[in-house]
């Protein structure tokens, strides 16, 4: 058989995507759906005094509008701390916050009943800065009060190091809130089905996430909800909190009748999560030689009106503030704050795409005080096999960063990178680099995978997986792990996926996890798989089970290399199903939740990347003309699916580092959001240094993070190196970078 | 003054009218126009879009809705061998003209180039960009079989596409250029 690991294979649902076939939510059928319109907070904050519902009854089609009474459980759903209702009871938080749902006949009518439905409010002082949500006394967004985690870590003698320092950089850093602007608006639907189980079939990341929660709400056990995954178009992490999901079961629950929902652009901008803004006071010391020896970093966080994955990137955003560098002396101080502001969740990164931002450009605020190349520099103080992190972590294998940064160097070193340009005098050109380490999975806690593969007596081969695929492509590399685990050809395996009532929970698809956990978890199951096809086949080869062993899809004999059996074979034979059950849960430790110490992934991804770009000084405008990224992922299963995520990441990363910025209750389409086009991205030059990871299947680790994040700091080094002037601020709009070439020609002229 | 005051106010002074126009709102009229190759005949309300009536009326749903608004190009169809945003199109501007979606471009046995580039270069990740994609540079061939890497990313600079970063697109889409010798 023709090896999987390593080989592009066409995309296994390439096909009926380039056909049009494939249904996203909007597409789904369902039999006269209901339709279903959410009526959401003007006011970021304010007490609900009364809903009046009478005028929206009375329009034609409608058939009910809910409320939160109408809720049979816990009206509070939240992956972590459980504080956002489904539809607001007494009182809402944010601008969108959801007060009562509407389910008509038509669209129409449920959005001219929608705008009938008549909420009275009472106006509560809104917070909109974590400053000044954390003053004592002020105003209180949840009971409990406006902080919503803290979290620290601390490794030697902060201190210390700092009185030893030779140079000592501090500087503050702000970034502001993304969107993921995945490209489908959020949409399904809901039914009973044969089993009368409430079912929803929507986009999403998590599908036994979204089941608990449904159950929750509903007040119904787990197997009287079912969810399955449509297709979805993106998430980036945008999936994983609930958003459309219980709002379709509950209009089920009470009316036993197909509902469908559809959010429109607006919606989805106004009501689902977004990246963190951060703001970060970072504080490095450095020998006169350069060697790092110490980092001081408080960072200060913005969940807006609910905590969704707030405290994950309180953590996150601690753990990998250093960089991927060794510091002896590591104080980092971490909080996130409740406001009224737009919620915040996971984004591509959890934090981390922020706290980059910030450590690499103190790497080259170091490196030019130093004079010291700034690639030199971090290749002098980069992780290495052997290195222990600001946790405590030793890191024996596959410890890329350095690797990822010496392609890099050769890259920029051969290249003939010209300053200026003489036919535009206006133009400043510059390079900068950008590197970043990323820990696979979620942080310091179990977060397991499972799979079934099984062969039955037709022949037929399936792999069963509640993962989610939502465009990166898990299907497909998981199908070519199977296949390589099990010698069967990829074709030849059915996989049945992310649907609660035929998988068994997989985790999210995030923390760039998938590949490497449940790909673990799949060869677990095939390793079980493998024991019980060589039980079943010892009776039939006439032969003891320890003479048997398993290859390339056949049960062989060790002592007689002509008697072998394939699996198929023997299931069909043996007329049994042959199956193997797995799991994998990464080893972690609990961080302490003082010190945070502790071991808190089973490994890590690195990466740098180079960024060339040319700033117009006269319009602010900068333009990025080639991304050289170099991405230690472990063994690449997929080659060319690895590239697309990098491509799309720098794209991203392109965005959240020139033009992204979201507004609270401002953002409201593309047309005042806006993402990288065709005519925007640079040419990237993917570069994969393979560092084998020897728990990773196949020596896998992961990619769709790590893709993202090195880009922001390396066209923020790249503007710097071309204009002379650093920016704190992102995104480094037309605006900010007008200033900062202002700020610099009223800075000389001044000498 | 918003379409919902006017409404209401016309409601009062001129009950004749509002009546009228709300009559508007229900009524349907008869459109004819070719859909990838076929002729078809169906009733839709005046106000729909095409890019609606294409999904709802005639089960057409692999062109996508994504903002709306004209401004991410998910919904791209092509009228009279022109890409449009069918969002904002109405649905009787379709009258006598030729439309063409996603699904008329290819099939399981025959797939148009482009789509079979699309899937060799990795062109595909959530896909919801793709058919309106597709549409785009399909038009730019027929016009243009051989074009440049800057014509491609002019032709599908109305796109948005949030996975990719474009490179496998522009890539696939300039690679049929160069593989092919005649465009259909």
């Amino acid at each position: 058989m023709r090896r999987q690991v390593g080989a592009n294979i066409p995309k296994v649902d390439g096909l009926e995507k380039v056909l049009g076939e494939v249904r996203y939510g909007a597409d789904l059928p369902a039999k006269e759906p209901l339709c279903l319109k959410v009526v959401r907070s003007p006011k970021s904050h304010a007490k609900i005094v009364r809903i009046e519902m009478d005028e929206a009854l009375r329009i034609p089609g409608v058939e009910r509008v809910f409320t939160a009474k109408d809720i049979p459980g816990k009206n509070l759903v939240g992956t972590i701390t459980k504080d956002q209702p489904i539809l607001c009871s007494d009182r809402v938080r944010y601008i969108g916050d959801p007060v009562a749902l509407v389910a008509a006949k038509t669209s129409e009518a449920a959005e001219a009943a929608a705008n009938k439905v008549v909420v009275v409010y009472e106006d509560l002082p809104a917070l909109n800065h974590p400053e000044e949500a954390l003053k004592l006394n002020g105003p209180l967004i949840h009971d409990k009060g406006n902080l919503l985690f803290e979290f620290h870590v601390i490794k030697g003698d902060v201190q210390k190091g700092l009185r030893e320092s030779h140079l000592i950089i501090e500087k503050t850093y702000q970034t502001t809130w993304v969107d993921h602007a995945y490209l489908e608006p959020d949409a399904g639907i809901s039914f009973l089905d044969e089993k009368e189980r409430v079912t929803v079939v929507c986009p999403t990341q998590n599908v036994h996430y979204d089941q608990k929660e449904v159950a929750s709400v509903l007040g119904l056990s787990l197997d009287q909800v079912r969810i399955i995954q449509c297709a979805t178009g993106g998430g980036f992490g945008g999936r994983l909190d609930i958003t459309i999901q219980c709002l379709l079961a509950l209009a089920v629950f009470h009316l036993k009748k197909p509902v469908k929902i559809v959010y429109s652009r607006e919606e989805v901008f106004q009501v689902t999560s977004k990246r963190h803004p951060l703001t970060i006071r970072y504080k490095s010391g450095v020998k006169e030689d350069g060697t790092l020896i110490a980092v001081e970093v408080e960072i200060l966080g913005d969940t807006g009106a609910y905590a969704s994955y707030g405290p994950t990137v309180c953590i996150r955003s601690a753990v990998h503030a250093t960089g991927p560098y060794l510091i002896p002396n590591v104080k980092v101080r971490s909080r996130m704050v409740y406001t009224n502001n737009s919620w915040s969740g996971a984004m591509r990164g959890f934090g981390v795409p922020q706290m980059a931002f910030a450590h690499e450009s103190q790497m080259d605020l170091l490196a030019q005080a130093l004079k010291i190349d700034p690639l030199e520099f971090r290749l002098k103080n980069c992780l290495r096999n052997g290195s222990e992190t600001a946790t405590g972590q030793t890191l024996m294998t596959s410890v890329g960063i350095g690797e990822t940064l010496r392609k890099v160097k050769e890259c920029r070193d051969k290249a003939n990178h010209s300053r200026e340009d003489p036919k535009r005098p206006f133009i400043k050109r510059g390079v900068g680099v950008g590197s970043m380490w990323y820990g696979i999975g979620n942080t310091g806690i179990a977060n397991p995978s499972t799979a079934q593969m099984e062969i039955d007596p037709n022949g037929e081969v399936r792999l069963y997986i509640g993962v989610a695929d939502i465009g990166q492509g898990s299907d497909t590399v998981l199908l070519q792990i199977a296949s390589e685990g099990l010698g069967i050809p990829l074709k030849e395996i059915r996989v049945i996926r992310a649907d609660t009532a035929l998988t068994t929970d997989a985790g999210a698809t995030s923390a760039s996890r998938q590949t490497y956990i449940s790909g673990n978890a799949i060869l677990d199951a095939i390793n079980y798989l493998k024991q019980e096809a060589i039980k079943e086949a010892g009776p039939l080869l006439n032969m003891d089970e320890k003479d048997l062993f398993y290859e390339e899809g056949k049960v062989k004999a060790r002592t007689c290399l002509t008697t072998s059996l394939p699996v198929r074979e023997v299931a069909r034979r043996s007329g049994k199903v042959i199956k193997g059950e797995g799991s994998f849960d990464p080893e972690t430790t609990r961080l302490d939740s003082k010190t945070g110490q502790g071991a808190p992934y089973a490994t890590y991804a690195f990466a740098t990347h180079l960024a060339e770009v040319e700033v117009d000084t006269e319009t602010g405008k900068v333009r990025v003309n080639r991304v050289v990224a170099s991405h230690d992922v472990g063994r690449a299963i997929h080659p060319k699916n690895v590239i697309g995520q990098i491509t799309g990441g720098v794209a991203m990363g392109m965005g959240f580092a020139l033009m992204e910025e979201y507004v609270p209750g401002g953002t409201t389409s593309f047309v005042n959001y806006l993402i990288p086009t065709s005519k925007d991205v640079p040419e990237v030059i993917p570069i994969l240094v393979e560092e084998n990871e020897p728990s990773g299947p196949f020596g896998a680790k992961g990619v769709g993070e790590p893709a993202l994040i090195p880009c922001a700091p390396a066209i923020l080094n790249a503007i710097t190196d071309a204009i002379g002037e650093r920016i704190y601020h992102l995104p480094a709009n037309l605006e900010r970078v007008l200033e900062t070439v202002r700020k610099k020609k009223a800075g000389n002229s001044n000498h | 003054m918003r379409l919902k005051d006017f409404t209401s106010n016309l409601k009062r002074s001129d009950p004749q009218t509002f009546r009228r126009l709300s009559l508007i709102q229900t009524m349907e009229i008869t459109i004819k126009f070719t859909i990838n190759g076929k002729i078809v005949k169906v009733e839709v309300p005046p106000h729909w879009t095409l890019l609606r009536l294409l999904r709802e009326k005639l089960g057409l749903t692999g062109t996508k809705e994504g903002c709306g608004i004209g401004e991410c190009g998910a919904c791209t169809v092509v009228m009279d061998g022109r890409p449009i945003n069918a969002c904002l199109i109405l649905a009787p501007k379709a009258e006598g003209r030729s439309v063409e979606t996603v699904e008329g471009l290819g099939d399981q046995v025959f797939l148009h180039p482009l789509q079979q580039s699309f899937i060799d270069h990795g062109a595909v990740q959530c896909g919801f960009c793709t058919p309106g994609i597709l549409m785009s540079a399909k038009t730019l061939l027929d016009g243009n079989p051989h074009p440049t890497k800057e014509e491609v990313k002019g032709a599908i600079s109305g796109h948005l596409c949030r996975c990719t970063g474009y490179q496998q697109i522009v890539e696939a889409i300039e690679d049929t250029g160069k593989k092919r010798k005649v465009i259909r």
